[in-house]
């Protein structure tokens, strides 16, 4: 049996403003230098828009604090996640900056805990590679601490900052969805028949949503490869992060003989976007057996058909009339 | 001090229901809200219909699918139509929505529910995302770190101790051995827990919650609806949530002054606490947490276990109110204090106060 568990990194990249305070801010870790800004005679590191206490806007008045700090509370990571600044373990410690009255979050590669104390004094290391960035800067004992750096400032101020993350996601199919994939695996399309209405959905979320009715193996039924489309748009690809596509296609959902809920998300490439309609009948064209491949189905309703099936050619039977199709678009 | 004012119109949770919590649920998440709301429907023998406003409480992130929570309706059913509410917090927070809306007099029926299915996701990868995103999500600074921070700052404080730590873990979860939705039940003495490595010191692994999948969901009535649907209402006396800084630099870390104030808002101290529920997600979190509700030692706090014991994330909160509703409801308990908590070291609390018939 083939391996159905999902593995998948679901990404945003994000592009945001600094704004008139992270702007110097972020600028300055790039040129070597860290800012606080000044709150009626505090100072604040990181610094704010705003007086925390009162909310009110604070006109930036900045104030260049460290490189040097005392350590005023911390934890030893003992095992680092893949989104840390290190891949072995470090402190992660607040830090109060000479100069500043609040203290930093950051992290202090100290090579051991027992280096690490409340009150110790660290010192600020730059990355070789800056970008206006809070992973531009990290932290070293000052005792430990090799000789002084010489960074080079960069030109233009750092007005944006771009955050990609990713979230590292795996799960098992779950079950009514693993017996669908492995049915297309086998050139079957298997739904299942709700006990409490008799509808057949296809693929089955393992449940009937309208009467919230929990379904099982027996309940699984095979569906003809056979339909009529209910519903289609022509996407016309435009520039965004991860986009592959770069010419027009038709996205169909289609009605399979038999069930009462559409495939949906099918991708057709060969049938002119003039000779397709709501109505046209369609069967599919398996892939041969070996070139089958389930991985894009995952626990979501869609998936990539075309993977299993190679494309949905017209029977040549009369439409059907598209208004019995209406209750089946989507 | 309270800061309490009496509502204007009186709710009462009136049926529960909860998910044991799972390491791993092999199904979808709207499988696990639909059980509890089928189980809602039997007790009360209300149909969905009668359902007049419903709110849930769940978060995309965390299995990584986008508009999870719209799938999430799946499990109570779209049909007929109603109000429908969603936050992306704790379900306790979707409870204080309906508890709002059933004050506006119009209805007088509400379905809350939690849910989460933490297990597809790597919790400490995700929780960052909640954190500041230019000074403190970049380097994926977790609620695990920040946690072993505040503990660290609460020894130094002399508010605690790897020992009083190791107790909290040692009593809650040999507690949740009596509770049959407890996914970490286990009788472990104080001195063989200090004897495991530090994870996050001075917190070791057992002083964090287990990653877990689950679903909570309760109905709410109102006045004499209350009354005419169950013979013990539970009525939620007060309620009251508050937020602190995100930037853990400011805030006294030893202390939760946004627990105090929703405890004051929520009339805590105007009248007996029987039993506490509060989100003890690290152990060190019970110490603070009590302090801050001003709750004694005799105080019995998490006999579920807590978060310890199971913490489906987005029903943690959700499931405190439950357990405390659930003990006014058998009779055990007169009055009770549920807690919940959102963002890391404890940054946004709500306290609700909960009393069976008056």
């Amino acid at each position: 049996m083939p391996d159905l568990d999902i593995e998948f990194t679901l990404e945003y990249p994000y592009t945001r403003t600094t704004g008139p305070v992270l702007g110097p801010f972020l600028t300055g870790l790039r040129d070597g230098r860290i800012l606080g800004v000044r709150c009626g005679s505090r100072v604040l590191c990181p610094p704010l828009e705003y007086d925390p206490d009162t909310f009110a806007t604070l006109d930036p008045d900045f104030v260049e604090v460290g490189p040097g700090g005392v350590v005023t509370g911390w934890t030893w990571v003992s095992s680092p996640t893949t989104k840390h600044p290190f891949d072995h373990p470090f402190a992660f410690a607040l830090i109060r900056l000479d100069g500043a009255d609040t203290p930093i979050a950051h992290a202090v590669d100290a090579g051991s805990p027992d280096a690490v104390s409340t009150g110790m004094r660290v010192v600020a290391r730059y990355r070789g590679e800056r970008v206006g960035a809070i992973t531009d800067v990290y932290f070293v004992p000052e005792a430990s601490a090799g000789p002084a750096q010489v960074i080079e400032p960069g030109t233009e101020p750092v007005r944006l900052t771009t955050h990609l993350i990713g979230l590292q996601i795996s799960e098992p199919l779950q079950p009514a969805r693993k017996r669908f994939a492995l049915g297309l695996l086998d050139g079957k399309i298997i739904g299942q028949r709700s006990p409490a209405t008799g509808k057949v959905y296809v693929p089955s979320r393992g449940y009937d949503h309208m009467a919230r009715v929990e379904m099982t193996e027996a309940d699984d039924v095979e569906i003809p490869a056979l339909g009529a489309v209910s519903s289609f748009t022509v996407i016309t690809p435009v520039r965004y992060y991860g986009q592959m596509e770069t010419e027009p296609y038709i996205r169909a959902s289609i009605l399979l003989d038999g069930a009462d809920s559409p495939i949906y998300g099918v991708d057709v490439r060969d049938t002119p976007v003039e000779a397709f309609r709501v109505g046209l009948r369609v069967r599919a064209v398996w892939r041969p057996v070996g070139e089958r491949d389930v991985t894009g189905f995952d626990n979501r309703q869609g998936g990539n058909w075309e993977q299993v099936i190679e494309r949905w050619e017209p029977t040549g039977e009369p439409d059907v009339d598209p208004a019995r199709l209406q209750e089946y678009v989507f | 001090m309270s800061t309490h004012r009496t509502p204007n119109r009186d709710v009462a949770v009136i049926a529960t229901s909860q998910t044991p919590s799972y390491r791993h649920f092999d199904g979808p998440e709207p499988v696990m809200i639909m059980r509890c709301v089928n189980d809602l429907l039997a007790e009360t023998g209300l149909e969905r219909k009668d359902l007049e406003f419903t709110i849930a409480g769940s978060c995309d992130y965390l299995s990584g699918l986008p508009f999870a929570f719209v799938s999430n309706i799946d499990g109570v059913g779209a049909w007929p139509p109603v109000y429908e509410s969603h936050v992306e917090m704790d379900g306790a927070w979707a409870l204080f929505e309906a508890w709002l809306r059933l004050q506006l007099g119009d209805i007088d029926v509400a379905l809350v529910i939690g849910s989460g299915k933490s297990s597809p996701g790597r919790p400490r990868e995700v929780f960052p995302l909640q954190t500041d995103p230019y000074v403190m999500a970049p380097l994926g600074l977790d609620p695990v770190s920040l946690a072993g921070i505040q503990a660290r700052g609460l020894i130094e404080a002399g508010k605690g101790s790897e020992r009083a730590f190791a107790e909290v873990v040692s009593r809650s979860r040999r507690d949740a051995l009596a509770n049959p939705n407890a996914q970490v039940a286990v009788d472990r003495s104080v001195d063989s827990l200090l004897a495991e490595p530090y994870f996050s010191s001075p917190l070791r692994l057992h002083d964090l919650p287990p990653i877990s999948d689950g679903a909570a969901a309760l109905i709410l009535a109102a006045g004499d609806r209350a009354r005419e649907l169950t013979s013990h209402p539970v009525w939620i006396r007060g309620m009251d949530h508050r937020i602190e800084s995100h930037h853990p630099g400011l805030r006294d870390l030893t202390t939760s002054v946004s627990t105090a104030a929703a405890a004051a808002g929520a009339g805590v101290q105007d009248g007996p606490v029987d039993v506490a529920e509060l989100s003890v997600t690290y152990s060190h979190e019970e110490l603070i947490l009590r302090a801050a509700l001003g709750l004694g030692d005799d105080v019995s706090v998490n006999p579920s276990g807590g978060p310890l014991a199971g913490h489906p994330i987005m029903a943690t909160g959700l499931v405190r109110v439950i357990e405390v509703a659930d003990r006014i409801m058998a009779g055990g308990a007169g009055r009770g204090v549920a807690h919940a908590s959102s963002g890391p070291v404890l940054q946004q609390n709500l306290v609700c106060v909960l009393e069976g018939a008056a």
